[in-house]
C-alpha cells in the first residue's frame, strides 16, 4: 500500500492526466459568471470602495466554491455513476485521498480564472490591489474547506441531475446567506446572523484581508482558523458519511 | 484455510421485499477456479460486491482468509484484484497510464509500475492502443484494459465479473488461457461471474450455480453433470420461426437456433428427424454441458 501522500499524489496526476482533453472549455465556462455577475452587481455599489471590495472577493469565493466543492460533488456523482467510484473503492486507497487530490486538481483548474477575476475586477471595478503574502495560505484553504462537503453530496444516492441540483443549492445558499457579496450593512440583520455560521463569510472576509490596503491581522488570524477548522470537520464527516460502501 | 468462508449471507436491497441473496453459505478453497454460474438477476454481482466489500451484506458473515471482511475497509483491497461488470469505470487515461497508475496505486514502486505497465501490455496485446484514451477503444478492448488493472500487482485472489463479455473469441480465448496460467503458475485463486459457461468449462474447477438468489447446486463440474449423464445435448440451426417439429419443444437460444437435451437412447430417433427435415441448416450433438445443468436445474426449481 502506498504511503498517503503518494495516494493524494497520484490520484492528483490521474486526475490532471484526465483533464488534458478539456481544460480550455472548463476553464473558459468557468470564468463567465464570475465576470458577468461583477458587472452586474457593480451598477449597485454606487462607487462605494467598500461594496465594490465585497463584489470583488464575493466574486472570487463564488469561483473558488463552484471550482471545488461543486465540481467534486459532480465528480463524484459521475464516479459513482459510471463505476469508476467502484473502481477505487476496490483499491488500497484511501477516501480521504481521494478527496483531498481532487479538490488539489479542481483548485488548481480554478486558479487561472481567479487570477483573471482578478485582474478585470480591479479594471472593471477601479480597485487597488495590495497583495498580501497570506493569500497563498488563504486561496487554498477556501478551495479546500467545502471539499468534504462536496464529496458526501456526490455520494448520496441520487441521480447524477439532482445531485448538481443540490450541491448548486447549497453553493448559492452559502454565497447569498450573509455578507459575501454585500456589506453587512445592505444585507438584513437576519442574514447577517446566519452569516456568522456560513464559512463563505469567512472566506470573502480573508480575502478582502489579503487583497487589499489596511487588512485586519487578527480578524484574519480568526478567518484562517474558521476555514481550516471547517475544512478539517468536513473531511472528517464525509471520511465517516461518504457513501463509500453502499448499503 | 479457506480464502472466503460465506455463513447465511442474506442481501436484501432497501424497498424490496425479496432477497438478492438468500441464505448463502460457502467456501472457496486456496489456488482453485471458483465459478458462479446462473441467470441475469441471479444475485451473482450482488455476491461478488459483498465478497469485495462494496456492498453491506443484510445478514450472515463473510471472512477472507479468516478475517471477517467488515473489520478493516484496506483489508479487502490488498487481498483482491475485482474487476467490475461495467467497462465505463476507467477515466480518460491511455491505456498504459491507466496500467501504471493501477500498479503504483497498489504498491509498486515507480520503476516496477513502470515494468508491469508494459508486461500488460505485451500479455493483454495491447501494444497497438498502449497511447489510445481508454474511453475510445471499442467495448472488447476496454474490457482487457479492465482486466489489465485487475492483474496489476497481482494480488492473491481475483474476483472477475464477467471478464470475456464483449471479448471476441480470440481474445476469449487468450483470457482464458491467461487466467488458467496465472492460477497454475502462481496458485492465484481465481473467482469467475460469467453467462459464458461454455467456454467457463474449460478453466473451472468448481462451481456454484445460482437462481433467484439462492445456490441451487455446487461443487466439481463432472460430478454435477453426473446427473445428466443419460442426457445429450441437441442444438439445431433451423431457418423458420417455429421450432422443429421433435418429440420434446426445443428451447430457443438465439434467433433460428435451437437447443434441447435428450436422452442418449433417443439420440436415433432425432437424427432420423433432423435427416427428414432439409429446412435444418446444421445440428450439433454432444455431451451435456454445465450451461445445461443449469437450465437442468433452473427449470426443475434447483
Amino acid at each position: 500500500m502506498q504511503p498517503f501522500a503518494m495516494q493524494v499524489w497520484d490520484l492528483f496526476l490521474m486526475q490532471m492526466t484526465n483533464w488534458r482533453w478539456s481544460w480550455r472549455g472548463a476553464l473558459l465556462t468557468s470564468m463567465i459568471a464570475p465576470l458577468l455577475s461583477m458587472v452586474a452587481f457593480k451598477a449597485f455599489a454606487n462607487d462605494d470602495p467598500l461594496a465594490l471590495r465585497y463584489i470583488l472577493t464575493g466574486n472570487i469565493v463564488f469561483s473558488l466554491l463552484f471550482g471545488t466543492s461543486d465540481k467534486i460533488a459532480t465528480n463524484f456523482a459521475y464516479m459513482r455513476a459510471t463505476g469508476m467510484l467502484d473502481f477505487f473503492a476496490s483499491m488500497p486507497l484511501s477516501r480521504v485521498a481521494l478527496i483531498l487530490a481532487s479538490a488539489a486538481a479542481f483548485l488548481l483548474m480554478t486558479l487561472p480564472t481567479m487570477v483573471v477575476i482578478l485582474i478585470m475586477g480591479t479594471l472593471i471595478l477601479d480597485l487597488p490591489l495590495v497583495v498580501n503574502g497570506w493569500v497563498v495560505l488563504v486561496v487554498p484553504l477556501i478551495g479546500f474547506s467545502l471539499c468534504g462537503l462536496g464529496a458526501v453530496i456526490g455520494t448520496l444516492r441520487l441521480p447524477m441531475p439532482e445531485v448538481g441540483s443540490l450541491s448548486a443549492l447549497v453553493n448559492f445558499l452559502l454565497l447569498f446567506l450573509g455578507p459575501v457579496m454585500l456589506p453587512p450593512e445592505r444585507i438584513s440583520p437576519a442574514l447577517r446572523a446566519v452569516g456568522y455560521f456560513s464559512p463563505s463569510t469567512y472566506a470573502a472576509s480573508a480575502l478582502r484581508n489579503t487583497l487589499f490596503q489596511h487588512g485586519d491581522p487578527i480578524a484574519l488570524w480568526v478567518d484562517v482558523i474558521v476555514l481550516a477548522g471547517v475544512m478539517v470537520g468536513f473531511l472528517w464527516w464525509s471520511a465517516r458519511r461518504m457513501d463509500w460502501r453502499q448499503v | 484455510m479457506p480464502v472466503y468462508e460465506i455463513e447465511h449471507l442474506t442481501k436484501i436491497y432497501k424497498g424490496r421485499s425479496t432477497p438478492a441473496n438468500d441464505d448463502l453459505s460457502f467456501t472457496v478453497e486456496q489456488g482453485e477456479i471458483f465459478g458462479l454460474l446462473g441467470d441475469n438477476g441471479a444475485g451473482k454481482t450482488t455476491l461478488v460486491r459483498q465478497m469485495v466489500n462494496l456492498l453491506t451484506p443484510t445478514s450472515g458473515t463473510i471472512r477472507l482468509f479468516g478475517k471477517p471482511l467488515n473489520d478493516s475497509a484496506m483489508y479487502t483491497p490488498l487481498q483482491i484484484g475485482y474487476m467490475p461488470q461495467s467497462s465505463n469505470a476507467l477515466n480518460m487515461l491511455t491505456v498504459a497510464e491507466t496500467f501504471y497508475f493501477a500498479a503504483h496505486l497498489r504498491g509498486l514502486s515507480r520503476n516496477d509500475a513502470q515494468r508491469e505497465r508494459d508486461r500488460l501490455i505485451d500479455l493483454l496485446h495491447l501494444g497497438d492502443s498502449r497511447d489510445m484514451v481508454v474511453p475510445r477503444l471499442s467495448g472488447g478492448q476496454k474490457r482487457m484494459v479492465l482486466l489489465g488493472t485487475t492483474l496489476a500487482a497481482m494480488r492473491p485472489v481475483l474476483i472477475l465479473d464477467e471478464p470475456t463479455n464483449d471479448l471476441s473469441p480470440q481474445n476469449r480465448r487468450l483470457v482464458w488461457e491467461l487466467l488458467r496460467r496465472i492460477n497454475q503458475e502462481q496458485g492465484t485463486t481465481i473467482i469467475l461471474v460469467t453467462h459464458n459457461a461454455i467456454e467457463a468449462e474449460k478453466i473451472i474447477q468448481r462451481v456454484g450455480i445460482m437462481s433467484r438468489g439462492k445456490m441451487i447446486a455446487l461443487g466439481q463440474p463432472g460430478r454435477l453433470k453426473g446427473e445428466l449423464n443419460e442426457q445429450l445435448r441437441l442444438e439445431v440451426i433451423f431457418a423458420p420461426d417455429s421450432p422443429p417439429e421433435f418429440p420434446q419443444t426445443p428451447h430457443k437460444i438465439a434467433p433460428g437456433r435451437w437447443q434441447l437435451l435428450i436422452d442418449r437412447t433417443d439420440a436415433p430417433t432425432y437424427l432420423d428427424i433432423i435427416n427428414r427435415t432439409p429446412s435444418i441448416e446444421d445440428f450439433q450433438l454432444s455431451t451435456a454441458t454445465l450451461e445445461d445443468l443449469y437450465l437442468h436445474l433452473a427449470d426443475n426449481g434447483g
